[in-house]
């Protein structure tokens, strides 16, 4: 009998892993902007055979009933969301979300997730959208997008006392930049000579899993300048009390702008939450969240409600 | 944020981290077992099976192994995932994981019990299970000990695995406040509270060592 | 009636000959020993009776029920359920002891009476205490294996074979493992269990113990039996191989 048991459970596993290994095969590497429209496609297709993408959703009853929304975000991406003095999460956007959940009347469920696997966790349907600081340019045809709310810029972090001014001065320096985020995409971006020559004098372009990590080296003095959005810039410099410059305005690596993403083909869930935000901006409850994050520069970021 | 409250925290991650270890053990040593019978089996086929499976689990990173086992029903049947998956996933994957190592470790084990005591067993009338579970299997429990805490210290810092999947155990709770704090201690308090959880096994493990030293 | 009833044993390991039509009958207290150098066929001769081994032809009666007979060139074995029964009149003591190292020496005997039939806890215990006592280890009955000497575990394993009431009781090489001086205590035990008239088999190189306490000896060679008669016949008329055989061990 024991045989029997061993037989069967190592034969579907085995099935299995061999089945899913050639479907994930593509999954599995960090999805680059290249990479990622074909993910995406691969998902659509998923879910094609099924249902579409509304039934799918994670916080629907089953007569189709929205009673939460599920929001993906990484915890380690102040000020749009971290962790509070409290260990809640907290952020612009977290707290833009809670808004829009409790006007809505739906339950909102704040889902840390594994930036690498952000794609994954929208198809399967494992969160409802994709609300953390997250860059529309350049994968304006990978999702269903909200108007942009925030507009970006990816800047050069250095140390105050190094003498880097301009991006002229990086040339032959360490640069850091967090895998798979905007501040990459822009550095290796084909349609781009400038960003493209700038990213080749370097002497090298390091990769973090995360912001914090990558401003660990900055301080060790292990790599020289560190691209990252502004907001988090803005955030990790004043948490260290100064010390670090953000380069200035016309040395910025590249602009762009925020918005909320949903699976693409999701328009009905996309249209509801645009339209709570676009009420909150116009009652002015948009810029009073903005102003609890005024320390790192929101106010002047956001680019709604003005 | 106040110590206390990050202690709080990594105290409320160091639970998660705990339960996983105790899950993924209260599974996989059993399933280590039968997959170890199915190791050593006479049938070719369950023999090649079993074999295959310890080869797949071994030979990749658990890490993988982890993305797979969550995306698995959506990617191979079509399920939407469930959010209580998640922690499901986790678990499930470290158990198919450290099965395969166990039943290596318990084939090692079996192997190593001289031919003489299942010829004694047979010769007084034991049936084959009675033989097993009377006579092969506390001999074996007590030679696989030292590697099973080996593999159980190892399973206490592979837990930190999990935050692939975000599971907020230690390890992804320490990054979170760290980034928060935008500061490296969160990580070393970490390292302490694996430390000590490991002290506790390795202590724990050598108690039972001690119990079990009443015969050689 | 016949306790043992061996007909045109075979046996092969990969198609090579160990034992070849070997028939042996054991009477009822009858003391049999077997001789013979090394590789000529008598542990394996033993291990079949015992059916650690499976034979590749011929009988296996104990009291008269078949445990292993021909059919159409193959030897077929009785059910499980037979067999069962079968194996309850036999006990073996082997060579390296093969105690139960994580039982006490009381449990190591007690044990199998309880697990496999069934006796009372109590009526076991009380079994296994009287047989330490016959054997001079009462002493012993919470050590565990380690803390004897080799002649004392080989006793105990002795102890553990009698508890399930054998009809007969087969030893193989039983003092091969012990050092020289501890050999006695155990012969000493097995000439007491021949005087309380147990059939034994004992496979030995122990000369003039088999000489003294047999009243039949085997010689085999080759896989199959040279020789066989009662001590006298053996040790005064062999034949050339037999005497060359004793005479080195005779030293």
């Amino acid at each position: 009998m024991k045989k029997v048991i061993a037989l069967l459970t190592a034969a579907l596993l085995v099935f299995g892993l061999t089945a899913c290994g050639q479907k994930e095969a593509p999954e599995t590497k960090a999805p680059t902007p290249e990479t990622e429209a074909k993910t995406t496609q691969a998902a659509e297709d998923g879910t094609a055979q099924g249902t579409e993408a509304q039934t799918a959703e994670a916080g629907k009853t089953e007569e189709g009933v929205r009673t939460s929304l599920t929001v993906g975000f990484d915890a380690e991406f102040p000020p749009y969301g971290y962790m509070d003095d409290n260990g809640d999460y907290v952020g612009f956007d977290l707290d833009l979300a809670a808004e829009v959940c409790k006007r809505q009347g739906w339950e909102l469920v704040k889902q840390p997730i594994n930036w690498d696997t952000k794609d994954e966790q929208l198809s399967t349907g494992a969160i409802d959208c994709i609300w953390n600081g997250f860059t529309m340019n350049g994968r304006e045809d990978n999702y269903t997008w909200t108007v942009p709310y925030v507009d970006n810029s990816q800047v050069f972090v250095v140390a105050d006392d190094t003498g880097i001014a301009t991006k002229a001065d990086l040339a032959g320096k360490v640069v850091g930049v967090q895998a798979d985020s905007s501040a990459l995409a822009a550095l290796e971006d084909e349609e781009n000579q400038e960003n493209l020559d700038l990213a080749a004098s370097f002497a090298d372009l390091k990769q973090f899993a995360d912001y914090n990590t990558g401003f660990m080296e900055l301080e060790a003095g292990s790599i020289d300048a560190l691209a990252m959005d502004i907001g988090v810039a803005n955030y990790q410099i004043a948490q260290r009390d100064g010390g670090y410059v953000i380069l200035p305005e016309k040395e910025y690596l590249a602009t762009e702008q925020y918005a909320v993403g949903f699976l693409l083909g999701n328009e009905s869930l996309r249209d509801d939450v645009q339209a709570t935000l676009m009420e909150m901006v116009d009652d002015g409850t948009f810029m009073e969240i903005a102003k609890k994050y005024a320390d790192f520069g929101l106010t002047d970021a956001v680019c709604l409600g003005k | 944020m106040s110590t206390i409250t990050m202690l709080r925290l990594l105290g409320t991650g160091m639970l998660k981290t705990a339960s996983i270890f105790f899950f993924t053990l209260l599974f996989s040593l059993p399933l280590g077992l039968i997959f170890s019978f199915g190791r050593m089996s006479k049938n070719g086929l369950v023999r090649g099976v079993s074999k295959l499976y310890i080869s797949v689990m071994r030979g990749t990173p658990l890490m993988l192994q982890l993305i797979v086992v969550y995306f698995a029903p959506y990617y191979i049947f079509g399920i939407k995932i469930p959010s209580w998956y998640r922690s499901g996933a986790v678990i499930l994957a470290f158990v198919l994981n450290y099965a395969a190592y166990f039943a290596e470790i318990y084939r090692s084990g079996i192997e190593s019990i001289p031919i003489g005591q299942y010829e004694a067993a047979r010769v007084l009338g034991y049936g084959k299970t009675q033989t097993f579970i009377k006579i092969i299997l506390p001999q074996v429990i007590k030679r696989i000990l030292p590697p099973v805490t080996n593999e159980m210290i190892t399973l206490v810092k592979d837990t930190s695995l999990a935050f692939v999947l975000t599971e907020v155990e230690m390890f992804t709770m320490a990054k979170q406040i760290a980034a928060k704090e935008a500061s490296i201690f969160p990580l070393m308090v970490a390292g302490i509270f694996y430390y000590f959880f490991n002290l506790a096994v390795a202590a724990v493990m050598e108690w039972v060592e001690k119990r079990l030293n009443y015969y050689r | 009636m016949n306790v043992l009833e061996i007909n045109h044993l075979k046996k092969e390991f990969d198609g090579l000959t160990v034992l070849q039509d070997i028939s042996l009958s054991v009477r009822e207290g009858e003391v049999v020993s077997v001789i013979g150098p090394s590789g000529s066929g008598k542990s394996t001769l033993l291990r079949c009776a015992t059916m650690l081994e499976h034979m590749d032809g011929g009988e296996l009666i104990y009291m008269g029920e078949k445990a292993a007979w021909e059919e159409r060139d193959y030897c077929v074995y009785a059910s499980k359920e037979k067999l069962k029964h079968v194996r309850r009149h036999f006990g073996l003591v082997f060579q390296n002891f093969n105690l139960f190292p994580h039982y006490t020496v009381l449990k190591n005997i007690m044990d199998a009476p309880v697990s496999v039939d069934k006796v009372p806890r109590e009526e076991a215990r009380q079994q296994a205490m009287d047989l330490l006592a016959q054997l001079g280890l009462s002493d012993k009955a919470d050590a565990y294996p380690y803390q004897l000497s080799g002649g004392q575990q080989q006793r105990v394993s002795i102890a553990r074979a009698l508890a399930l009431k054998p009809k007969i009781l087969f030893f193989d090489e039983p003092t091969s493992a012990l050092d020289p001086e501890l050999t006695g205590e155990v012969l000493k035990v097995i000439r007491q269990l021949a005087k309380d008239h147990m059939t034994m088999i004992i496979v030995t190189h122990e000369m003039q113990f088999a000489r003294e306490l047999s009243d039949r000896i085997i010689f085999m060679e080759d896989g199959v039996i040279r020789q066989q008669g009662t001590p006298e016949e053996l040790f005064m008329a062999p034949d050339a191989r037999v005497k060359e055989f004793i005479g080195k061990f005779a030293g």
